[in-house]
């Protein structure tokens, strides 16, 4: 049996098993939904450009940050804490299934339901904030790598979290505590202009998301300091899905 | 041919050791049931074995070392297993047969744990015996040689327990070897060729149920119940001991009870009940890990045990060695 059966195989049961957990689902979607809605429609600014000053595009790396932040980070280290609390992993240790593949697996679930996740994203920006999002074939295919690279980054991380917090809850509460600070301070919603100047952002991955998906929805042709972005972000992605592979846990 | 092989497993969890020297031999097409109290060790014996915790020692399957060896050929069950909960008997079937190199047919797996009606019912949505015969499927998917199952009966009513005994014993059969883990006594005289028993982290017996009955149960024993005197013992021929709500009359065959009986009512003595039991691996058990943890029974033999210890005139129960005996 290859490598791609088991993946077939695990990718299959993980996404059947997420998407029968229909409060799962539900709130998966609708949660960066509702900021688009709150924040980019209901509450408005002369500008145009919502709750902030910027253009209505600025703001499109964070309603997809929100996704490609969250949702990795919970469902991947939630599913790391529920296989470690069901003794799954003790199984899996003794089937052909390697922890990188169990790793890869979930972060193509992940992948899936974050770009459709991140699809409704960009059509309800476009509809209720009518922000000018470039869309060429370039564009997209970059868009694409971005939420690619970013989501397997966040999915190792969270594989980290999951391995070394000791529940569910603890999951959420770390998840939370690290996304936070990162969404806000990783030049997503708030310009790094109104950042302190000794704020490290460059060590955020999200920090070489959030320019990366920017110069790209809102700049047409290629710039050379997006392929350095995304570049760097495909680095830290590989680090992560190493480092969360090798954390994962057999049994103690 | 021997499948299992651990020589001087050790492993401490901070101050508690878990492992203390264990030797074990497991032979091609044997049943062993490992038995303890709760904390004994047993698990890491078992995560031992299958290579999914370190231990001091060694450790080899079918000659390898359990990280390494061939998983086709292992299936194992772990302690508190439990697969996704919204996914059907089936699909969890299918899902861990789709991560072996060659799988069994999943309708064939499903028959022989008696799934079939329940096949396409969630696991959450199972009974408890139905969800453990799911998770005993799981570890038969990929045809092992080697079948090792932490507590694979909990839960399991008495018809699932002998059906999933039944498919155990078929297995055996047909040369897979199977290691087991059980807190039942009538399962591991049920099944095992051999018991070992483990008491704080060492292996204190490890032989044939009979052996071992015949080693460390004692004799059979007709107990009384009722209020009785002191002296009653006095009018009787054979050893006996008094409880606080009976008498147990030590060494009684079959042929003896109406001896007895005579004996009591010669004497006057009114009862309410009379039963007979022989020795069996429960009695060991109690025994053997009295031995090392008066604790596991309280200080206190089985009701009506006829233990090595508590017959007057006998010499202390002989405690097996640690070593290997296979």
């Amino acid at each position: 049996m290859s490598r791609s059966s088991r993946l077939r195989a695990e990718i299959s049961a993980a996404g059947r098993a997420f998407l029968r957990r229909r409060t799962a689902v539900f709130f998966t979607f609708v949660f960066p939904l509702l900021l688009v809605v709150i924040f980019g429609a209901l509450i408005t600014t002369e500008s145009g450009g919502g709750l902030f000053t910027e253009n209505a595009v600025y703001y499109v790396p964070g309603y997809l940050a929100v996704v490609v932040l969250f949702t990795p980070l919970s469902r991947v280290g939630s599913e790391v804490a529920r296989h470690r609390e069901d003794n799954r992993f003790e199984k899996l240790a003794t089937t052909p299934l390697r922890r990188s593949e169990w790793l890869l697996a979930g972060t193509a679930v992940n992948l899936a339901i974050i770009g459709i996740a991140g699809l409704l994203i960009l059509a309800l920006m476009v509809l209720l904030t009518g922000a000018a999002i470039v869309v060429t074939p370039t564009s997209i295919l970059l868009l694409v790598a971005f939420v690619v690279a970013g989501v397997a980054c966040f999915c190792g991380v969270g594989a980290i979290l999951g391995s070394l917090t000791d529940s569910q809850d603890g999951v959420i509460a770390a998840s939370n505590t690290l996304a936070l600070p990162l969404l806000f301070l990783s030049e997503t919603f708030v310009p790094p202009a109104m950042l302190p100047g000794w704020l490290p952002t460059g060590l955020s991955p999200l920090t070489y998301f959030s320019r990366g998906t920017r110069a790209v929805a809102s700049t047409p042709g290629v710039e050379s300091s997006v392929l350095v972005d995304l570049g760097i972000l495909a680095v830290l992605a590989v680090f992560a899905l190493l480092l969360g592979a090798w954390t994962l846990p057999r049994t103690d | 041919m021997t499948a299992v092989v651990a020589k001087d497993l050790r492993r401490r969890y901070g101050d508690t050791v878990a492992l203390d020297g264990v030797s074990l031999t497991l032979e091609t097409g044997e049943v062993f049931a490992l038995v303890g109290p709760n904390g004994a060790g047993k698990t890491t014996l078992v995560r031992a074995l299958t290579g999914t915790t370190t231990v001091e020692g060694t450790v080899s399957v079918f000659g390898e070392d359990p990280q390494t060896v061939d998983p086709q050929r292992i299936g194992v069950l772990p302690q508190s297993f439990s697969p996704h909960a919204r996914l059907s008997a089936r699909e969890l079937l299918e899902y861990y047969a789709g991560l072996y190199d060659d799988a069994r047919s999943v309708d064939a797996v499903l028959e022989d744990v008696g799934l079939v009606d329940a096949a396409d019912t969630w696991y959450e949505d199972l009974s408890g015996g139905q969800q453990r015969r799911t998770c005993v499927g799981a570890t038969l998917v990929n045809e092992p040689d080697l079948l090792v199952l932490d507590e694979p009966t909990t839960g399991i009513d008495p018809a699932g327990r002998r059906s999933l005994w039944n498919l155990l014993d078929g297995l055996a059969d047909h040369g897979v070897t199977i290691l087991l883990t059980t807190h039942s006594m009538e399962e591991a005289s049920r099944l095992a060729d051999r018991v070992g028993l483990l008491a704080n982290g060492s292996l204190v017996a490890c032989d044939p149920p009979e052996t071992l009955i015949e080693a460390h149960a004692g004799d059979p024993r007709l107990t009384v119940s009722g209020s009785f005197d002191e002296d009653v013992i006095e009018n009787l021929s054979m050893p006996a001991a008094l409880g606080p709500d009976s008498l147990t009359v030590h060494g009684v065959s079959p042929t003896d009870i109406g001896a007895v009986v005579e004996e009591l009512d010669a004497a006057g003595v009114t009862y309410d009940g009379i039963s007979w039991a022989e020795p069996d691996l429960e009695d060991v058990y109690m025994a053997l890990a009295e031995d090392v943890d008066p604790a596991v029974t309280g200080g206190r033999q089985r009701e009506g045990s006829a233990g090595p210890r508590s017959i007057p005139g006998q010499g202390d129960g002989e405690q097996a060695p640690t070593e290997d005996r296979s």
